[in-house]
Parts: C-alpha cells; sequence; structure tokens
C-alpha cells in the first residue's frame, strides 16, 4: 500500500489529469448553500468542498433516480428492443468512507450473479478517492456500523487532510497506477506526517457525538426481545413517504415501468422504489402480504439491521445519519436502534408500566424514559430513583401515579 | 380568513410552524394533519414527544387521532356546538383568563350571556360526543400556559366556516391563548402558495396585503401605480363565476394554475357554465379536465422551471429558485399574463420576478421591507415586514390585537345545509390522502404516487358495509341530489355509522358532482365536507 | 463483503449479460379457460431465444407500454417447443394481455426461480390441491409427471373454484379424467343450479382421500386462506412438512433478485423460490418469530 503526501494546492492540476477522459463526481457547493456531490463541468470555475458530509450520498451516480434501460419500438412485424448504452469513465471524488461503505454494498447487490448491466457498465470504470472524516458530524454513527470514519479497504486512493496537506493512501492496484502514473503531485510521508494522522484518527473515532448500539440491536433482534410496542410507535409516526429510502446510501430496490412516447415507441425505466410504500409489496389483485405500516417498517429494519447482518456480518447501515435528517416523524434507523436498546428484557413490562404511567400523567417524556432506562441498564439502579436523581419527577408523582393506577378497573 | 378578521384582525396562522413544538397543549380541529400537512404534524409529534397533551376533534380516526390524548369524534358539522360546549365548561369551572379579557378584547359580555343559556349535555348532544369527554378536553386546554389551536379545511368547508373560526377564536381569547409564542390559532393552508395568492389579492374585496377596494384611498395609491380606473365594488367569488357565470354576465375567462371542473361543488354545473363561455383560456402545466375545455392553453411553467416567492401557512415569504429552464414551449406564468396584458393593450413591462416584488413591496405595507435580495441570503422572511430592515413576525399580535382589541363573537351551532334523509340517508364527507394533491393534475402523472393510490376509495363504516351487503373492492354507484358517480369501497372502522368518506383527487371518481354548493355567506366558501348522499352496488 | 482487485478484474473481463432484455414471442393460441382466464400459446420469433426449464419456473412477461409481470409456466417442458402461460385478468398488464389476439407480440424473459423438485418427487404418489389460478403452475407438472410415464406415482388433483361457471383448464380436467392419469376432484364454494358436484372448500375434498404419507408428497398452490387450511390439515393428518410443497406469488420486478420487491425474511422469492417445501418456509418465518 502507497503512501504519499498530496498538497492542497496541487490537487487541482492533479484532477485536471485525472479526469481529463472522464466525469468528475465531487462535493459543490451550489449558490444556494446545499452541498452536493455534483458533475464537475469546469475543474477551473469549481470549488470542490470538502468541509462537510454532502446531504446526499454518491447513490446516484451508480444507480441512478431514473435510469432508462431500452426503449421499444412496436411494428406489424413486432418489438425491437434497444438498450441504451453503457456509462462513461467515472472519478468520484472526495467522497466519505459511509458513502464508500454503501457502494461496497451496491457492489454486493448488483454484481452477484445474475450481474445489473446497468450498474456494472458505470461501476467497472469508476475511480473511487475518498477523504476521512477528521471530525464526524451531529448524526454519524459509522463507528457503530464499522463504515468509518476512516476505511482500510473499498478506495482507489484515501485522502486525510492534514490541514495544507493531504496524506495519500492507496487502497488498490488502480490507486496504485495513479501514483505512478502522476509522480509529480507526490512526495513522501514523513515520521511527522505519519503520527499526525494517527492522532487525527484517534480524535476522530473519540468525536462521534452519538452512540448509536447498533450491534445491541442485531442481538436483541436476534433474541426476538424487541417489544411490538416499539414497532407500534414508530409506524404510528411513518407517513410512509419513502424519504428515508431515496436517501440512504445503501437502499438500492427499484421498480420498472414502461413509459410510451409514441403509440407505437416507449421507453422502460426503472426509478428508485421504497420498502415503505404500501405498493411496494401489493400484487396485482389488491393482495398485500405487508399489508400495515407496522409490518413495513419491520420488514426495513429487519433487512438491515437483521438479515443483511446475518448475511454479510455487517449491516446493510452505514451509519451516515441521513434518514434521521429527513424523516417527518423521526422514524430513523438511529431512533429504532436507540428505542431497542433502552428496552431491558427482564424489567421490561415492568419499567414500561412506571414509564408509561408516568408518561401518560405528562410528568416525563419518552425522550428522558429512554435516557433514563439507558441508565438503568449500565447502572442496574431502579428506575424510579433515577429518574429522581435526574430531577424529573419527585417521590410524590410516582407514587401518585402508582395510586391512581391501582384505583383504576 | 373572514372568521379571524372579525375576530383578530388579521386572518393568518398566528404563529410560527416551529413554536408548535414548544406548545403545551395542542388542539387540532378539522385537520387530518398527518396526511395534509406532514411537517406541522411533525412538529405536533415532536411536541407529544416532549409531554405536550394533543386534544383531536375530527369525525374520522385518523392518524393524527391515534396519537392524540383525546379525540372528539364529533359529527360532522357540529363544530360550534362542540366549541360553545367547551366554553361553556371553561367559564362555568371559573378556568377563563380574566385579565387577558379585561386588557385585550372586547364584547365578552355578550358570549357570556350566549353561553350561560347553553346546555351541555344538549350541546354534547348535538355534537354526538360524551360531555364527560368535553369537559376533559375544556380543561386540559384551558388549564395549559401554552396552548395552540390548529385547524384546516374541516372547520371553512362548511356553510357555518366563518362561524366556526369565530368559535375558535372566542375560546382561544376565552382562555388567554393568543398574542403570544407557543400560543395562537393557526389556520393550515393547503397550498405551498394559497396564504400567498390571498395575500396577492385574489379575495375579491381587497388589494394585495388585504387592502379593501373600498377604501378610496387605497384605491388612489393602485390608481396611480397601474394608471388605471380600478372598481369601487369588490368583485366576484369563485362560485359566482362558475355556477352564475351566465347571470353575472360572464362571457370568457381566464383560468390559471386551477381545475375547477374537478375541484369545485356540483361539478356538472361548472362544466355546463364553462361550455357555454364564449372564450375560455386555461394555463396550466398538463391538459387538466378544465384545459380540455378551453379554446386556448398556455402550457405553463412548473415550480422547477421558474424563479418567485410563495408563502406558505406561518406566513413566510420564501424564494423559489429556477432549477431547469422551461421544457418546450412553457412560460412563466408572469410572462404569460404580461404577454397577455400587452395584446389586449395594457403594457406590463418587468424585467424579471424580482421586480415584481419590488411593486408588492411599494404598495402591499405587511409585504414592505420583503425583497429578493434579502430572501436569498435567509430562510424566507414573515409578514408583517414592513420595512427593510424589519426581520419578519415570528407570531401575530403581539401587545395588542391587529384591530385594536380581540372581539368575541358569539355563534350558534348551524346545521349543515343538507342533512340525511329517506331518500340520501348518508353523510358524504370530502378530502384528501397523503399521495395525491388536489385534482391529482401532478401527481398522477407520477407512477410511484399513482400506484401508491390508483384510484379514489370510499370509506365506509363496516356494520353499514355489511348491512348494505358490501365486500372491500365492491363498485358502488353513489348519488347525492345534483349528480352520481361510481367508486370502489372499503369497510373500515374509522368513521361512525351513517358517514361516508372519499377523496376528490381522481377524475374518474369526480366526487365534486355530488357535493353541494351552499356557501358560507361571508367568505363564500362551499361546504365540501357535508352533503347526502346514497349508495347502492353497481 | 465482496471486495479486492479480482472482483473488479472479474468485472472488467465479465460478459456482459443484460437481464432485462426481453426475447420477443409470438402469441400462436389462445384458450379461454373461464371468464377471466386465458392461456396464451408463446412462440420465440428467434429460436435461438427459446429456453429450457423445468415446472414451477416462471418468466417475466412484458406487454411493451404496460409493463413486466411474473407468471409461472403453465405448460410441461415435455410437451412442446413453445411455452404457455395461464393469467388473470387481475391489473393493468394483464387487462393488456386480455385484449390481445392470436398472432400479435409479447415479450418474455426467463425462466426464473427455483423448479418443483422432480428428481426427488420419482416413484412418490403426487396430491396436488390448487384453487383457481393456482391450478397454473401445478398444471405444468402434472403433465410433465404424465410424460413421463411410469416414474411417478399415483396422481391426486383436488381442486377448488369459485363457482362451477369459474372452473378453469376444463379441456386439461377431461382430458386428465378421460385417459386416468389425474384422480380429478372438484369442489366450488357457491353452487349453480345443475351442479352435482362437491360444495365447499377444497380440504373438504382431502376427507375423502387415503394418503399414504410414507411415499406421497403435496403440491398447493392457491389463495394464501387455502393454503394455510391445507397445510394445517396435512400436517394433522401426519404428512411431514418436508413433502408439503408449495409456489409463493410476489410483487416482482426483476424476478433475478435485484430489485427487492419479493424480499421475505431474508429471502428473495425469486431467486430462492418461488417453490419451497413448508418445512423450509416455517424456518424461514420462525427465524424472528
Amino acid at each position: 500500500m502507497e503512501k504519499n503526501i498530496l498538497k492542497k494546492d496541487h490537487v487541482r492540476p492533479f484532477l485536471r489529469k485525472l479526469a481529463r477522459n472522464s466525469r468528475l463526481i465531487a462535493p459543490l457547493r451550489t449558490s444556494h448553500g446545499d452541498l452536493l456531490y455534483q458533475e464537475i463541468e469546469s475543474i477551473d470555475s469549481s470549488e470542490i468542498d470538502l468541509s462537510e458530509q454532502p446531504q446526499e450520498s454518491a447513490k446516484q451516480f451508480l444507480f441512478p433516480q431514473q435510469e432508462q434501460l431500452f426503449t421499444y419500438q412496436s411494428t406489424s412485424n413486432g418489438f425491437t428492443f434497444s438498450p441504451r448504452k453503457s456509462g462513461m469513465p467515472t472519478v468520484l471524488f472526495g467522497l466519505r468512507s459511509c458513502d464508500i461503505s454503501a457502494i461496497l454494498y451496491m457492489d454486493v447487490i448488483f454484481l452477484r450473479s445474475p450481474r445489473d448491466h446497468y450498474y456494472l457498465q458505470k461501476r467497472k470504470d469508476t475511480i473511487i478517492i475518498g477523504i476521512g472524516c477528521n471530525e464526524p458530524w451531529d448524526n454519524c454513527f459509522c463507528n457503530a456500523t464499522r463504515t468509518g470514519p476512516f476505511l482500510e479497504i473499498g478506495f482507489d486512493l484515501q485522502l486525510t487532510d492534514l490541514g495544507d496537506r493531504f496524506y495519500v493512501e492507496s487502497g488498490r492496484a488502480v490507486g496504485d497506477e495513479i501514483l505512478k502514473k502522476w509522480p509529480q503531485f507526490f512526495s513522501p510521508v514523513t515520521d511527522e506526517d505519519e503520527k499526525l494522522r494517527y492522532q487525527l484518527m484517534l480524535e476522530a473515532r473519540s468525536g462521534f457525538k452519538r452512540h448509536v448500539h447498533v450491534e445491541t440491536a442485531f442481538q436483541k433482534i436476534a433474541d426476538n426481545s424487541v417489544s411490538p410496542s416499539v414497532w407500534e410507535h414508530l409506524a404510528r409516526r411513518c407517513d410512509g413517504c419513502g424519504g428515508c429510502a431515496y436517501i440512504c446510501p445503501t437502499c438500492t430496490c427499484f421498480t420498472i415501468f414502461d413509459r410510451p412516447l409514441s403509440p407505437h415507441t416507449g421507453e422502460r425505466l426503472r426509478t428508485w422504489d421504497a420498502c415503505t410504500h404500501d405498493g411496494f409489496t401489493r400484487m396485482a389483485g389488491g393482495h398485500n402480504p405487508v399489508n400495515t405500516a407496522t409490518d413495513r417498517l419491520k420488514r426495513r429494519f429487519m433487512h438491515k439491521l437483521y438479515f443483511d447482518y446475518k448475511q454479510f456480518n455487517r449491516p446493510g447501515c452505514v451509519g451516515c445519519g441521513r434518514c434521521v435528517g429527513i424523516c417527518f416523524g423521526g422514524v430513523d434507523i438511529a431512533m429504532f436502534v436507540d428505542m431497542v436498546c433502552a428496552e431491558k428484557r427482564d424489567q421490561r413490562q415492568n419499567a414500561t408500566v412506571i414509564g408509561d404511567l408516568l408518561i401518560e400523567a405528562g410528568l416525563i417524556t419518552r425522550k428522558q424514559l429512554y435516557k433514563a432506562l439507558e441508565k438503568r441498564d449500565r447502572t442496574g439502579m431502579p428506575l424510579g430513583n433515577i429518574l429522581m436523581e435526574m430531577g424529573i419527577v419527585t417521590k410524590e408523582d410516582i407514587a401518585n401515579c402508582l395510586a391512581d393506577k391501582v384505583e383504576r378497573p | 380568513m373572514a372568521g379571524l378578521a372579525t375576530t383578530f384582525g388579521s386572518g393568518a396562522m398566528t404563529n410560527s410552524i416551529n413554536e408548535i413544538t414548544g406548545a403545551e397543549v395542542i388542539f387540532v380541529i378539522g385537520s387530518n394533519t398527518t396526511e395534509a400537512h406532514p411537517q406541522i404534524a411533525r412538529r405536533i409529534l415532536e411536541a407529544v414527544d416532549s409531554g405536550a397533551k394533543l386534544i383531536v376533534a375530527d369525525p374520522r380516526r385518523t392518524e393524527i387521532s391515534r396519537s392524540a390524548h383525546i379525540h372528539l369524534q364529533l359529527r360532522p358539522g357540529s363544530d360550534i356546538a362542540l366549541l360553545n360546549a367547551m366554553m361553556r365548561v371553561i367559564l362555568s369551572e371559573g378556568l377563563v383568563d380574566d385579565a387577558f379579557i379585561e386588557m385585550r378584547t372586547e364584547n365578552f359580555r355578550e358570549l357570556r350571556k350566549h353561553l350561560l343559556a347553553q346546555d351541555i349535555d344538549q350541546l354534547a348532544a348535538v355534537s354526538g360526543i360524551p360531555a364527560s369527554q368535553i369537559k376533559k378536553a375544556a380543561r386540559l386546554y384551558a388549564g395549559a400556559q401554552k396552548g395552540v389551536i390548529c385547524y384546516c379545511l374541516g372547520i371553512t368547508q362548511h356553510i357555518c366556516g366563518t362561524a366556526n373560526v369565530e368559535s375558535i377564536a372566542n375560546l382561544a381569547m376565552l382562555t388567554g391563548h393568543v398574542e403570544q409564542a407557543y400560543t395562537g390559532v393557526n389556520p393550515l393552508r393547503g397550498q405551498n402558495n394559497v396564504q400567498g395568492a390571498c395575500d396577492m389579492g385574489a379575495i375579491p374585496g381587497v388589494f394585495p396585503g388585504y387592502q379593501q377596494v373600498s377604501d378610496p384611498l387605497i384605491r388612489e395609491k393602485f390608481e396611480r401605480a397601474w394608471g388605471k380606473a380600478l372598481p369601487s365594488e369588490p368583485g366576484l367569488t369563485i362560485t359566482d363565476m362558475t355556477h352564475r357565470g351566465r347571470e353575472n354576465g360572464i362571457r370568457a375567462m381566464f383560468i390559471m394554475g386551477e381545475n375547477p371542473v374537478m375541484s369545485d361543488p356540483d361539478a356538472s354545473k361548472v362544466e355546463e357554465t364553462l361550455k357555454g363561455l364564449e372564450f375560455l383560456a386555461v394555463s396550466d402545466i398538463f391538459l387538466t379536465e378544465t384545459a380540455r375545455l378551453a379554446h386556448v392553453v398556455f402550457p405553463a411553467a412548473s415550480f422547477a422551471e421558474k424563479c418567485g416567492t410563495v408563502t406558505n401557512s406561518e406566513r413566510r415569504v420564501q424564494l423559489m429558485h429556477q432549477a431547469i429552464p422551461p421544457i418546450g414551449e412553457c412560460r412563466s406564468d408572469s410572462e404569460i399574463i404580461m404577454e397577455l396584458a400587452g395584446c389586449l393593450g395594457y403594457s406590463m413591462e418587468y424585467e424579471n420576478s424580482a421586480e415584481i416584488m419590488e411593486e408588492i413591496a411599494l404598495l402591499t405595507p405587511i409585504y414592505g421591507g420583503i425583497f429578493h435580495d434579502r430572501l436569498e441570503t435567509c430562510w424566507g422572511l414573515q409578514w408583517p415586514c414592513p420595512t427593510r430592515d424589519h426581520t419578519g413576525t415570528p407570531y401575530l399580535h403581539k401587545y395588542s390585537f391587529a384591530r385594536g382589541k380581540g372581539r368575541f363573537v358569539p355563534a350558534e351551532n348551524i346545521m349543515p345545509d343538507e342533512l340525511p334523509d329517506d331518500d340520501y340517508p348518508f353523510i358524504l364527507m370530502t378530502g384528501r390522502v397523503y399521495h395525491h394533491y388536489h385534482t391529482g393534475a401532478m401527481t398522477r402523472a407520477s407512477d410511484i404516487l399513482s400506484r401508491e393510490v390508483p384510484e379514489a376509495v370510499l370509506e365506509i363504516n363496516s356494520y353499514d358495509a355489511e348491512e348494505k351487503g358490501l365486500r372491500h373492492g365492491d363498485m358502488v354507484s353513489l348519488r347525492s341530489r345534483r349528480g352520481e358517480m361510481e367508486v370502489r369501497v372499503k369497510p373500515v372502522d374509522t368513521i361512525s355509522r351513517g358517514m361516508l368518506y372519499v377523496s376528490f383527487h381522481f377524475h374518474e371518481s369526480p366526487v365534486n358532482r355530488l357535493t353541494n354548493p351552499a356557501l358560507d355567506p361571508v367568505a363564500k366558501c362551499p361546504e365540501y365536507k357535508v352533503c347526502a348522499v346514497n349508495l347502492e352496488k353497481a | 463483503m465482496m471486495e479486492t482487485g479480482t472482483m473488479r478484474e472479474s468485472m472488467r473481463n465479465a460478459v456482459t449479460d443484460n437481464v432485462f432484455m426481453p426475447n420477443e414471442t409470438v402469441i400462436s393460441e389462445i384458450i379461454e379457460e373461464n371468464s377471466t382466464i386465458r392461456t396464451y400459446t408463446l412462440r420465440f420469433t428467434d429460436r435461438a431465444a427459446a429456453f429450457s426449464f423445468l415446472p414451477g419456473q416462471f418468466v417475466m412477461l412484458s406487454v411493451p407500454g404496460h409493463g413486466e409481470a411474473p407468471i409461472s409456466i403453465s405448460s410441461s417442458p415435455t410437451s412442446t417447443d413453445a411455452i404457455q402461460l395461464s393469467v388473470r385478468r387481475a391489473g393493468r398488464l394483464t387487462s393488456a394481455l386480455h385484449s390481445m389476439k392470436a398472432g400479435e407480440y409479447v415479450a418474455v424473459r426467463g425462466p426464473y426461480g427455483v423448479p418443483f423438485p422432480v428428481d426427488e418427487l420419482k416413484g412418490r404418489d403426487l396430491l396436488f390441491v390448487a384453487g383457481g389460478i393456482g391450478l397454473a403452475p401445478l398444471r405444468s407438472l402434472i403433465n410433465y409427471c404424465r410424460a413421463k410415464n411410469g416414474e411417478y406415482g399415483k396422481i391426486t388433483l383436488c381442486y377448488g373454484s369459485r363457482s362451477p361457471s369459474d372452473i378453469a383448464f376444463k379441456n386439461d380436467l377431461d382430458a386428465w379424467q378421460a385417459d386416468g392419469s389425474v384422480d380429478v376432484r372438484l369442489t366450488v364454494d357457491v353452487p349453480e343450479r345443475g351442479w352435482q358436484g362437491r360444495t365447499g372448500l377444497v380440504t373438504t375434498l382431502l376427507d375423502d382421500l387415503t394418503i399414504n404419507n410414507s411415499n406421497s408428497s403435496a403440491l398447493l398452490c392457491g389463495p394464501p386462506v387455502m393454503i394455510d387450511a391445507v397445510i394445517s390439515k396435512l400436517k394433522e393428518s401426519g404428512m411431514d412438512s418436508e413433502q408439503i410443497i408449495t409456489t409463493l406469488e410476489r410483487n416482482m420486478k426483476c424476478g433475478v433478485g435485484l430489485c427487492g420487491h419479493c424480499h421475505m425474511e431474508g429471502v428473495l422469492i425469486c431467486k430462492d423460490g418461488p417453490v419451497f417445501n413448508v418445512r423450509t418456509l416455517e424456518n424461514i418465518m420462525g427465524a424472528t418469530g
């Protein structure tokens, strides 16, 4: 594995050479302030912005939101089907670790047998240059899904921001080739660089603001200890809008439909689809084997956190946290994991009774309950004492609540 | 609109959307918030998650009512009875905010007298809700420090729409729940720019900014800017034009971005009126049912193809940028109007929408400080924003109501114009579904959205369905005094017996051929929410 | 996860067969099975596109302009070089197909999915239980077994329909009865005038049968409620759940395990099914409660 230094001043000349006959995709700030991976029209007039996580993943460049599969033409002698021509060589620059991990996941889905022709055509000539995250953002939890903040595999080149220069490591033969082809841009790493880089990696790992216990959730699902109320709570907040699936870098489900362009011609398209849609599993006669919002959410989270885990030994979630920001109802994967982890199996029944009573009485919030349950799981202290210690309720509050409960028929 | 104007002096959300999150009690009435206003519902659910109490009044067991602490499943059209009952409870249990009433309101004595003459049990019987539930809701709302009311078309689309709104305002003022942050009365607007359209004077009696056409000084201001004499009488309302166009002497019409053949009540009558015109021009992004009747159709640019502002429910004026150039021969609405005006001999020359905004600011005090360059750099400005250095107004009526003192306007319960009888024994309500927008002109062109909800579905109580021998998926023919249509039924337990519910997005099931064009006398809003129908297996 | 340079190499060298491209076929014959079911005989216009298949497999059928849907092959691979699809009018695509005439063109791609375990079934008595259109995939296997003269044991079919006029595949039922190759037993939910046969759910037909559990396999296809009832009945009577075989129907868009629509508890029905034995299904469903 080659290691080198690339001065920031030389990024633009380097990309100019690298992307000469390719489309170049990198994070750009739009005039309205959004940061998105975008195709760069002109290297000179575009300012690549590596200051934060782009709002969308790079999924669309390998698996577009809408893609023509072929056109059809019908004549009296039958049909002519003309497949769309393949994609062009692509350089993906400045990809975050989560987004690279998501591409590895898509590789598994689209390139097992049979291969997806359209994905393959784009993927086979794609160079991935990633950048590790020195500072995780508010909703990130790639540490829990083991997909960041720095990667060991998956990239052709990985950059680490050392201030005025990038530490560059090659992850694959293609990366080595690039370093060899344009040696003028790279200089050897010093001990100083190595130390600084290591320090940054350590700090990044401890910089996560959220702790989303993905593996614990997997265990709990495997033990069948997720209570139905968790699914129901989330289902009540799900509008089935599909936003989570569209923003998710590893959601690869799609639907296919025909769009007539004239009475005798048309195109067959595929578009992203979402398993939270009712029509996703509904059949032509109207029967739907996954008929309720609860079942759909269960299917969604189980797929990502359980079945993928079982099959690939890692979750189908890369911890990018984007679904946290997109959902109207707060039905994101991190929320689900938090809720699952906050439940303790043996005490679940009892604790939910007291907790629910306090929530019903308006004395505590659900968020506060989860926090308290988390602490109880850690310390083994009774839930009531924890809530009192947190200064949320008094002894009288709890007593009153329980008394009310006794009075009920 | 009219209801809040008579009571508060301004018809718009008194709070900002984000303030809902901080409310202590939220009272949702006549709003299917989760489906129709998901962004508002999101705030409501967040508030509930942090401990807020939620009261929902709706004849249907909607999604939002499932999260409610109290669901008041009232009879359609009995909102005033419910609100009066709540106020009666508040009055007799001494939960009124005396200081607020004294300092900020007028005409309380009238309301008090009116309420004291009411009997709670009788009102409860009219609304179909147990008195104990009403009392619980009244105490909860009145007892809160920060109480927010959200209402929508379930309140306004009745013949007593204005009185409904006035009653809501009465309730809020009685308990001092206005004029503050996290506390107020909030009409939710149905579309991204309904508020903006009203603000710009798309109401018969006003110029932009709710400036009355009857006021000679105002008229003079606009005449100087536009160089033309302007009428001093209010124009016609929509139903005056679409239902009584001939009587009102209308010979030609220009319809922009509306599909009244689908969306207006007694739609057959609308179609008849439009077909009888000497000339009809329609401007829309798709060839709608209305556009099909036109002599001339202007292909309009979609939101993504033009630049301009929209004003949302919370009075926030936001700038939308052009994302792609117009496809084909499409033109933006302003270009179409300008060119048309030019052909008609009135020159309208504006370089771009920013210049139009400058004229709005010049002539409309509440928009006085809103310019495109300011909007570029922020998430929008909330009117009133009178000057360039004003930062906008998150909540209305701080220090005092827009009209000075808030005015209590007592109301009696008014029964719907058309009640069920032997011939038409069911009450039909109309509404929306999450995946479609209005008459479906746009959303039905999306493959995924139309797959989600491919056709209209008539919800019927499962007991009624059983009695009628109807199974899920059966086609029925649904009849009212005005028209009929065919639709598939779905037995549910989310509505009471005797009621039916259907959405109006689908031209195959044009429910507005059935609905009642009876109007609220003030706001002129038709009673879409209640009409009497009968059904039989098709 | 898959990674390393070898994948990239294999991607470069891959022969890129595009699985989404359908092959044109011409409708050579249409049999009206009942008021909503028709059987279409399709011939590939390009002989080279013809494929071999086994009973239980399905194809993705295209009517360009109306989309694509999974349809199980209802003919036996032993019978002819054409394939037959039996299609019930249910949605947009099938309605379009039903409006077409012989000589018109449609397109198919496939065959997809795991077939019935034809080898393992050799020598066993076969009990077929079907409801409505569910007979389509079983028809393929029944005709296959008949053609493999003597390789399979006794064949019994219990077939339920909504009403006597809804009974589909009458030509087949008659032929099977006529040559004695299949013991055909019918029942209807709603009798009509003149109906002499059985009335009631298809499970009632099972009561008449003596099943040799040690040497019998059951093959089921029909509405989910019927399948559930038949499975519990057969298990009650002592049949091993491994010998109860069914084929599942799901919304599918690609047919080859890419689109995600038919995912069920970690299994892709299009690739891992649609044919499953009940023991496997129970394991799948039981994995997560």
